[in-house]
């Protein structure tokens, strides 16, 4: 998770022995990141394809958006990759409301939260702040991701959402189609009826009001910019994960925030039972098929950690991972919980600072209040570390009343120093 | 939100400091100043022009102030009905210094963020703080009360500008 990752990886360290292949090795490996920034802007290659090897959601959200911003203006590019597990949300959410964040990392128990939930088994889970729209999704290695590049104005929010329901129907998925929430759903009707083949709004097995929910296979999300649109979408193929999901998904401190921004709406999902590699495979060639008549067949490449050789792609990903972009981007919000002396304490949240602290009813006494107001009003979230800890060494001396103060906002307001040592 | 846009223009300070050394004061200036006759000269035979709307490929407008000083910026009511219903409006932050051709901020709306790019460099003087308490407004009245931002420009608009009939002719091909 260091930045450095993909670095080591990339450089094969030389030894005396060796120098030769060392050499050899690096300025093949240079010709392919060269090739791969040229290939993607070259205006000859209207149709492209690529696969990511790589598994770090922050390098193949970094490829990604270098895709969207220099890919020429009329070319149509498909990318694939899966990430290891990981929790991604909308670039205008609220990760202490969205997230429970004191599961992310296994084997820490800091604070409270790490007391009341015992983390689940599957290790250590990244948190990401996407750059397109939306709500929070979990990610593992039974979760496909395909993203699409295209002209913002041949852009429609179901175009490609329908491609996929087609290569999924092809392949025997006949009870998948698109919703009105331009995801992609497995009906879960009893009844066979008549329907069209063609529309791929409807099934056989689609319940008009009433009857079985149907599943979520698919979300997507969407980024514009500058004559190009991306569409991005999860495909949850065969996740082993599927039970423990909603755990990663529900905080304890959603009934605690206000938020300005983008509240997730929870759906019940399922996997579709296929292979990932096969499923790649069969995406790609419907994507070729839906652009066959734009000319020669599409551009194939695999990317990956490699790519982080790329300025654009480095600069990305590093942005990603700063804490301005996850915990300062998050919209305006007020944190209410019950502080000491039954009084209620609302705090306010404005790009990642505390910019009020006010109080309702209890009985806290004032030098108590604007002990907290002094240590707190000002404050970057992302610096504050451990609660407990920051409180006491700025309020000296230390009234034992302000500990349920501390206990909460380790609770309802931790900021897990997610990726770093 | 603006928290983006400082770390990236922390990072660009940080690469390109000994490339981009500031000019000193009084030389800036005399920029400023010779580069606000220009604008007026630019359109002192069609007076209309600078204070008339004026749109750009990406769907945003601007309109200059009387004096020529300050521009409002915002998006076009044919990309709000495009975007379709607004859940949030990302503004930057009073002070931030914008190049033309920066993203100022994003709207997002069905699960889309659509950047919002600015046609002109210049500081943010004023966000319209309204859209935090009403991102809605942005559908109904976006080319008038549901503004985005106003920016003291510190150069010529870049890129291609259209008047409202080229505008709507650029939107009924696209």
């Amino acid at each position: 998770m260091a930045p450095s990752r993909g670095l080591t990886r990339l450089i094969p360290r030389p030894t005396i022995s060796n120098t030769t292949t060392y050499s050899r090795t690096m300025s093949f490996a240079r010709r392919a990141y060269s090739s791969f920034a040229e290939q993607l802007a070259n205006p000859a290659n209207r149709v492209q394809s690529y696969i990511s090897h790589s598994r770090d959601p922050f390098v193949n959200l970094s490829i990604e958006d270098y895709i969207l911003r220099t890919s020429p203006p009329d070319s149509t590019v498909l990318f694939l990759y899966t990430n290891r597990p990981c929790v991604v949300i909308g670039r205008n959410q609220n990760p202490w409301s969205e997230v429970n964040l004191g599961i992310l990392q296994a084997g820490t128990s800091r604070g409270t939260s790490a007391k009341d939930t015992e983390p689940p088994v599957i290790g250590d889970v990244d948190l990401v702040r996407r750059r397109s729209g939306g709500g929070a999704v979990f990610h593992d290695e039974g979760n496909l991701n395909w993203s699409i590049t295209c002209p913002r104005t041949e852009f429609t929010r179901d175009k490609h959402a329908e491609m996929v329901v087609r290569a999924l129907r092809k392949i025997g998925i006949e009870r998948a189609r698109v919703n009105e929430r331009h995801d992609i759903v497995l009906d879960q009707g009893h009844e066979h009826r008549p329907f069209d083949p063609q529309d791929t709004h409807r099934t056989a097995y689609t319940v008009d009001e009433g009857g079985p929910r149907p599943l979520k296979v698919s979300g997507s999300a969407y980024k514009l910019t500058r004559g190009r649109a991306l569409h991005h979408a999860t495909t949850l193929l065969a996740s082993p994960n599927l039970h423990i999901i909603p755990q990663y998904l529900h905080s304890p401190a959603r009934k605690s925030i206000q938020a300005k921004g983008v509240e997730s709406i929870s759906s019940p999902v399922a996997n579709i039972g296929l292979e990932v590699e096969m499923f790649q495979k069969r995406l790609q060639e419907e994507f070729s098929g839906l652009y066959a008549h734009q000319g020669t067949s599409p551009i194939m490449q695999t990317v990956g950690e490699q790519h982080l050789e790329i300025p654009e792609i480095r600069k990305g990903y590093n942005e990603l991972k700063t804490d301005d972009w996850m915990w300062s981007q998050t919209p305006q919000f007020n944190l209410v919980f019950e502080g000491p002396a039954r009084t209620i304490i609302e705090i306010n949240v404005h790009h990642g600072i505390i910019k009020t602290l006010k109080t309702k009813g209890g009985s806290l006494p004032d030098d108590m209040l604007e002990e907290l107001q002094t240590a707190l009003v000002g404050q970057k979230l992302q610096n504050v570390g451990d609660w407990p800890q920051f409180l006491q060494s700025r309020i000296e001396p230390w009234h034992p009343d302000l500990e349920v103060v501390a206990d909460r906002l380790e609770t309802l307001l931790p900021v897990p120093q997610c990726g770093k040592p | 939100m603006a928290a983006r846009f400082s770390v990236a223009r922390a990072a660009r300070q940080l690469t390109s400091s000994a490339t981009r050394r500031q000019a000193p004061l009084a030389c800036q200036w005399q920029k400023a100043s010779i580069q606000q006759q220009r604008l007026f000269t630019v359109s002192a035979q069609r007076t209309q022009f600078v204070k008339e709307k004026q749109y750009t490929e990406d769907h945003e407008w601007i309109e200059a102030s009387a004096d020529g000083k300050t521009f409002t910026l915002g998006i076009s009511e044919y990309a709000a009905k495009a975007l379709g219903d607004v859940v949030y409006v990302e503004l930057p932050e009073v002070d931030l210094e914008v190049s033309s051709g920066e993203a100022i901020g994003a709207v997002e709306s069905v699960k889309s963020a659509s950047d919002i790019l600015s046609p002109i460099g210049g500081t943010v003087t004023e966000v319209n703080d309204a859209l935090q308490e009403k991102p809605g407004n942005l559908n109904k009245d976006p080319e008038g009360d549901s503004w985005i931002v106003k920016i003291a420009v510190s150069g010529e608009p870049e890129g291609k500008l259209m008047t409202k009939e080229e505008y709507t002719a650029f939107t009924e091909d696209a």
